[in-house]
């Protein structure tokens, strides 16, 4: 929970802050829940809905990033591909650049391993909009790196 | 049907397994496309390695203190907390949230579900499953206080509906007990501890509905 509130907040602190105030409203809201949901795809709504207003609420930049601290990078699964340490960097920079819904989509899809058939439960849109929102992510960062990478080549 | 650059866009919005290698195909003998492909599957890749884990010892005491404190502050409960003792209603409530979001913490989006504790052993720590096990134990007893203040009601069944509840938690508790030896033969389970959930979760809404059946 820790992990999707920091990346979608951009900052450890704030993530912790959100993960504090979800579960309060778990809490708040655990006895009326109806069990017209999985309780995991429930309990990621109130949290993504608790970080999209706590980010809503915080418009401050974090002071120090979270990715400059290594302690807070997950290290790679046993046979895991290399994966090149700039790209990830700049990954973690520019997702920050991305709309909301994309965003949100990208962090459970790509980064939490979340499936569509999930997030369209947890963010209460269709499947097809998730897939779709998750193209417009990738795309994005696509066309940004790759500029970039050609911005370099050609200096 | 010929892929051609233009496919290639809908090709990855879509994810058509199919079209998916018509375009891996296509990309052998087209630098354009074999460029995007390849940074598609490196951003792919390099994804997973944005996740975060940071140790937050003041995380925890943080979120009871702020639960105590809501449980005191609170008004209007609902109408099946009201029925519990005070002080029960707060272990009750605290109980589920807590135990509800421990258990979240075996889920693990994306983690193989089985039993095999070398595969799952580095999110299934003995520690985590001892902290699962502790809460799974308050979450129960608090169920079992729930039941026991239902029971004489449930025991009475004086109307077909009551009977009928009395029949599903019956049938509840013996599935519960089965699924229970299932995980004393195997802890790590996750997949069992999940369904396990479950069937408390469906055992306290049936609970909660006998103690609002109208005497």
């Amino acid at each position: 929970m820790k992990s999707v509130a920091a990346n979608l907040l951009n900052d450890t602190s704030d993530a912790e802050d959100a993960v504090q105030e979800a579960f309060l409203k778990i809490y708040r809201a655990l006895p009326g829940f109806k069990g017209e949901s999985l309780l995991s795809t429930w309990l990621y709504r109130i949290l993504v809905n608790t970080c999209h207003d706590l980010g809503r609420r915080r418009t401050r930049s974090p002071e120090v990033p979270a990715a400059d601290r290594p302690e807070d990078v997950r290290e790679p699964e046993p046979g895991a591909p290399p994966v090149d340490p700039a790209l990830r960097l700049t990954l973690e920079r520019l997702i920050h650049r991305l709309p909301p819904l994309p965003r949100t989509v990208f962090v459970l899809f790509e980064v939490e391993g979340f499936k569509h058939r999930e997030i369209a439960g947890i963010l209460g849109i269709p499947e097809v909009t998730s897939r779709y929102a998750l193209f417009e992510a990738k795309k994005a960062l696509q066309t940004q790196i790759l500029a970039s990478r050609r911005g370099r080549t050609d200096a | 049907m010929t892929f051609t650059c233009r496919d290639l866009d809908d090709t990855l919005r879509e994810q058509e397994p199919s079209a998916l290698e018509a375009a891996r195909a296509h990309a052998v003998a087209c630098p354009s496309c074999r460029e995007m492909l390849a940074l598609w599957d490196e951003i792919a890749a390099a994804a997973p390695r944005l996740r975060k884990e940071w140790p937050s010892p003041d995380l925890w005491p943080r979120i009871r203190r702020a639960l105590a404190q809501e449980a005191r502050h609170r008004e209007g409960r609902p109408a099946w907390l009201t029925r519990l003792p005070g002080r029960l209603s707060l272990a009750a409530a605290a109980a589920l949230a807590l135990a509800a979001v421990a258990w979240l913490g075996l889920r693990g989006p994306g983690r193989p579900a089985g039993g095999d504790p070398t595969a799952e052993g580095r999110f299934l720590t003995e520690q985590a499953l001892r902290d699962v096990e502790r809460s799974e134990e308050e979450y129960v007893a608090s169920i079992d206080r729930l039941a026991a203040l239902a029971e004489p009601r449930v025991q009475r069944a004086d109307s077909p509906l009551l009977a009928r509840y009395r029949e599903k938690l019956r049938l509840l508790d013996a599935a519960i007990a089965t699924c229970r030896a299932e995980l004393d033969r195997n802890r790590f389970n996750a997949h069992l501890r999940r369904e396990l959930l479950a069937m408390y979760q469906e055992k306290q809404r049936t609970l909660q509905q006998v103690m609002e059946q109208e005497t």
